[in-house]
């Protein structure tokens, strides 16, 4: 029953977004048959160091959605401190509300059931620009873009970027 | 497949969309991408290679149709177009990085057929990328390259590209045996700069650099410099530290913008023409210079020799000025000299000329250790070294200077007192010396002291007779026993009266065969030079030829002594307002 429902909603969300796309971003299904897997790319945003690059990647929702997050990973290497080497994305409204496992958050500031694809990736794009240095996932990355933000940092962005145009 | 189905071909409608705006492409629904691209290239403008076409969370590629991709009527594709190489590099903004990062990957995409599915294509070795020579595949790549030929100059501007943002594959590109022999070549690689039309302009403006291209041992220096990765790296830091400095003088980091800008494009060409147009060398060397000028502008300490010719002390100061800049400049900054703050006084570069500049040197002047800093760099002094290894260079500085180019006596005199400069400086004592306030202070003691002589006695200095030096030397070799560094000091100023005199045969004589352990000897010859010059300079032109506008001006006035007049003019530069003072005051 739930997760019928959590197929319809997406379904729409998928439909509302192919009809009429956000900017920065384009979603679509890994696999046609699969509702719950989604496919998507970021473009990297303007006037920071990820401008230019074309992010890979995926969103695993629940059979419990909207009610539990889905999961965000990288397919694209991207080098950010709320990005874990392995491509996981780690920001407070993608955290379930129940069990607060960093203990710092608010409860607002974790997942709602409002939340759409739309406003995950939006979420991730801001954060993309404006990473949040209090609980880095990433925690080398975190190091390079507190002390050397236009050296290390921006260099490693950089060739992500190049990556993830030649891999277009 | 898709494509044969002509029969039940139908219109569809999609919305493609940019950041900026939004387009509606009427198309077959069976059409390739490639199709698409062509449409939406007609209706936005934009050439095929730099279209990029988003849906559904896929970049399209090119051989895919759009049914097999299910875009059907009314759905919204995004497009991302890609920035061009070449409009990319003028355009100015905040889009450049980014813009810059884009070029690379459609240029690549360019060469291979439209149809290759780019994600299948091998990703290319970061080193080769940027440069096309993946594909070219070692020296055959180079009759490829085909010097002047329009693709080449979009590879070196993607290259330079490629550099500016990835330091790593300057080093890497360095190793490269490849390139080693390339660059181990020079004619080759004078071609290859020559081809370049920047270069080309660069050269008609600045004949100079030809000559620096034509000199091999150069080009064998830069190329070592190039090559050696720590020393580049060093340089790189110790640049980017002097520029963190310079960040931090309010005003100064406007200044360093514009020259960011300046700097980024030529950063190769620089690399060829280290010392006349590299910006870097010119903010040192004008840099450096400054202090005299700012000091001037603020407590004009009359300086005795450049009185010697007061007449042509404007062209000749400016020159020095330029001529020493790397040199002597650290003397410069506790010599407030009667040299004229000339703010255009070094054309060498039009960029000092800039207001901008002008103002950073401003900045530079206030801020003491900025300079030394500056000074200390092991840029600066590998600098001073290659200067002083290579007179020729120096001597080419020199003809760069437009002021110089109208006097090749000028020019062949600062050429033999050049080495001299530069052996001195790169005694680490005397930089060690010229840097102490106290040493300064001295010289600036002696000066004085020469000063109060000249005024005194003047009939001591233009007894001296002019191939002797001898004489003299008693009363000038104290100071300079006294001050190990005044000779470094003295050089300059030696090489003012030298050039606005342009006497003596003798001064330039033994400057050329100083050798470079020989810092005692090497000064004690030049303070026979400057006391030749001295002498000669004042032997040539008496007080009363040099004077003589204003010694008429004073005998109008009633000041009818005419030997009292001479020496207060003398003691005074000739201003006659200050010398009617000290005759008031005499009498």
């Amino acid at each position: 029953m739930s997760e019928a429902q959590a197929a319809l909603l997406l379904r729409k969300q998928l439909g509302d977004l192919s009809k009429s796309p956000v900017e920065g971003f384009s979603a679509g299904l890994i696999d046609d048959c699969d509702v719950f897997k989604w496919e998507v790319l970021i473009i990297g945003p303007a006037d920071t160091f990820f401008e230019g690059g074309f992010f890979k990647a995926h969103l695993y929702f629940p059979k419990e959605y909207p009610q539990k997050p889905p999961k965000m990973k990288f397919i694209s290497e991207i080098w950010h401190p709320n990005v874990e080497k392995n491509g996981e994305v780690c920001i407070s409204i993608l955290h379930e509300p129940g069990e607060d496992k960093y203990g710092y958050e608010s409860a607002s500031e974790r997942w709602l059931p409002i939340h759409t694809v739309e406003s995950i990736i939006m979420s991730v794009i801001s954060m993309l620009a404006d990473p949040n240095d209090e609980s880095p996932a990433n925690v080398d990355a975190a190091k390079d873009w507190r002390e050397d933000y236009n050296g290390e940092f921006k260099k490693k962005v950089r060739r992500c970027v190049r990556k993830s145009q030649e891999s277009v | 497949m898709a494509e044969s189905e002509d029969s039940g071909s139908e219109l569809i409608k999609i919305v493609v969309k940019t950041p900026k705006d939004k387009e509606t492409i009427e198309i077959d629904a069976t059409a390739t991408i490639t199709e698409f691209k062509e449409a939406i290239s007609q209706k936005f403008g934009q050439p095929v290679e730099q279209l990029c076409l988003i849906f559904a969370g896929k970049i399209l590629k090119d051989h895919e149709t759009l049914e097999k991709i299910g875009i059907k009527d009314g759905l919204t594709v995004h497009l991302v177009i890609r920035q061009k190489v070449g409009s990319q590099q003028s355009g100015a903004g905040s889009s450049t990085p980014a813009a810059s990062s884009a070029s690379p990957a459609p240029a690549a995409a360019a060469g291979a057929a439209p149809g290759t599915p780019a994600a299948a294509a091998p990703q290319p070795a970061p080193a080769a990328a940027p440069f096309g020579l993946g594909g070219m595949g070692g020296l055959s790549g180079l009759g490829n390259m085909g010097m002047g030929s329009a693709n080449f100059m979009e590879m070196q501007q993607r290259m330079q590209q490629e550099l500016l943002r990835n330091p790593d594959m300057l080093t890497q590109m360095m190793e490269n045996p490849f390139v080693q022999s390339m660059m181990s070549n020079p004619d080759l690689l004078r071609n290859l700069i020559v081809s370049n039309p920047q270069m080309q302009q660069l050269m008609e403006r600045n004949p100079e650099i030809t000559h620096m291209l034509n000199n091999p041992e150069l080009m064998r220096q830069t190329m070592e410099l190039a090559r050696n990765p720590a020393m580049l790296q060093e340089m790189m830091r110790s640049q980017d530290r002097a520029l963190s400095n310079l960040e931090s003088i309010p005003g100064g980091y406007n200044a360093l913008r514009r020259m960011y800008t300046d700097i980024q494009e030529p950063m190769m060409n620089a690399a060829q023409e280290q010392f006349s147009n590299n910006p870097w060398a010119s903010l040192m060397g004008g840099g450096t210079s400054n202090p005299q000028q700012g000091q001037e502008n603020r407590e004009p300490l009359p300086n005795p020799w450049a009185a010697q010719g007061s007449s042509t002390t404007a062209a000749t100061t400016s020159t020095t000025t330029t001529a020493s800049t790397t040199a002597s400049s650290p003397a410069g900054q506790g010599l407030p000299g009667g040299l004229p703050g000339l703010p255009g006084g070094i054309p060498t570069s039009g960029m000092f000329n800039s207001p901008g500049m002008q103002s950073l040197m401003q900045q530079m002047v206030d801020n003491p250790q900025l300079m030394q800093n500056m000074l200390q760099a092991p840029y600066m002094q590998s600098m001073m070294q290659s200067m002083g290894q290579n007179p020729e260079m120096a001597s080419q500085i020199i003809g760069n200077n437009p002021l110089f180019q109208g006097n090749p006596q000028l020019q062949d005199q600062m050429r033999q007192q050049l080495p001299t400069f530069m052996q001195q400086m790169q005694n680490p004592e005397v930089q060690a010396a010229v840097t102490n306030p106290r040493v300064l202070q001295a010289i600036m003691q002696i000066q004085q002291g020469m000063q109060q002589l000249q005024a005194e006695a003047p009939v001591l200095l233009p007894g001296v007779p002019p191939a002797g030096g001898m004489p003299a030397s008693p009363a000038a070799s104290a100071p300079a026993a006294s001050a190990t560094t005044s000779s470094s000091t003295d050089s300059t100023t030696t090489t003012t009266s030298t050039t606005t005199t342009t006497a003596s045969a003798s001064t330039t004589s033994p400057s050329a065969a100083v050798p470079p352990g020989g810092p005692t000897e090497a000064q004690q010859q030049l303070l026979q030079q400057m006391l030749q010059t001295l002498a000669g300079g004042t032997a040539m032109q008496p007080p009363e030829v040099r004077f003589r506008s204003q010694l008429e001006q004073l005998e109008t006035m009633g000041f009818v002594n005419r030997a009292a007049n001479i020496q207060a003019l003398t003691a005074t530069n000739g201003d006659v307002n200050a010398a009617i003072d000290r005759l008031l005051q005499a009498q």
